[in-house]
């Protein structure tokens, strides 16, 4: 991808960019990525900010979890989102299951 | 003779602030060198007689530092992780919370009545930006316990949902 992707993908939401970020790098077989900003605008680290799209909810089943302590699931979404969390990103609430965990009880 | 233009000079903010005594290990810090000319001896004194003259320069050297996380805050943090069985780096104070997922730990931990050291990481903007770097964690509240990272309010809930957290919290307690 050369910088004509990168300009189209800052013009796309955060949302948009968070999802394409994540479902091509954990192939995930389900993604659901909310912006719940206006929840927590006013609080004390976002007052006075003008950016929105600072907090999300970030559901993700994904094969690639598989073997992985929470801790190590929530670092790899972390990573791939590096420059979100750098450019007004404030904070990520993170649900990552493997396509087993999700399973219904039998 | 090396000059840095660019960046700024590195200084932290001291704030002492008890109770956490975090706060009173980050100190204002700057950098200077200075750099001497020195006047040649008489042997070598030019036939057009130009004289130099011995200047002392104080320039300010600045270090370009792309890391918050400075050896000495790292060993501070370090002892505090340890000296203490659990703690939680968060937004505000644990009586007085200024984030929702923050506020989320605090209740949970007051809960199961755990005794745990509260740190305020609104108070200290470099302390905030070396804990992301010292946990591989970007956000907050950051909970250890007994010295290891266990996680965020996410982690925190889910654990105290399916009763691992109280497991670990006794057994580091009783410890």
């Amino acid at each position: 991808m050369g910088s004509r992707g990168a300009a189209a993908a800052a013009a796309l939401s955060r949302a948009s960019r968070i999802r394409s970020k994540l479902q091509s790098a954990l192939e995930a077989t389900v993604l659901e990525v909310d912006d719940v900003s206006n929840q927590h605008a006013g609080h004390a680290a976002v007052r006075g900010s003008s950016d929105k799209e600072t907090h999300f909810n970030v559901k993700i089943v994904s094969p690639k979890f598989e073997g992985q302590s929470l801790v190590k699931r929530h670092r790899i979404v972390y990573d791939l989102l590096a420059d979100e969390l750098q450019s007004g990103l404030h904070a990520l609430s993170i649900v990552a299951k493997t396509p087993r965990e999700t399973k219904p009880a039998q | 003779m090396w000059l840095c233009s660019c960046a700024k000079p590195l200084t932290l903010q001291l704030q002492s602030r008890p109770p956490s005594s975090i706060h009173s290990h980050v100190r204002r810090v700057t950098v200077t060198t200075s750099t001497l000319s020195l006047r040649p001896s008489s042997t070598h004194v030019f036939t057009h007689n130009v004289h130099f003259q011995p200047k002392l320069k104080r320039a300010s050297t600045t270090i370009r530092c792309s890391s918050a996380l400075t050896p000495q805050l790292k060993s501070t943090l370090d002892k505090v992780i340890t000296t203490n069985k659990v703690v939680l780096f968060m937004k505000g104070t644990k009586d007085f919370p200024q984030c929702g997922f923050s506020n989320t730990v605090v209740q949970i931990l007051k809960s199961l009545n755990v005794p745990f050291e509260a740190i305020d990481i609104l108070e200290n903007d470099m302390l905030r930006q070396a804990l992301k770097e010292y946990s591989s964690w970007p956000t907050f509240p950051q909970l250890y316990i007994e010295g290891e990272f266990f996680g965020g309010c996410d982690i925190t809930v889910e654990a105290y949902q399916n009763g691992q957290l109280q497991e670990l919290l006794e057994k580091a307690v009783l410890s």
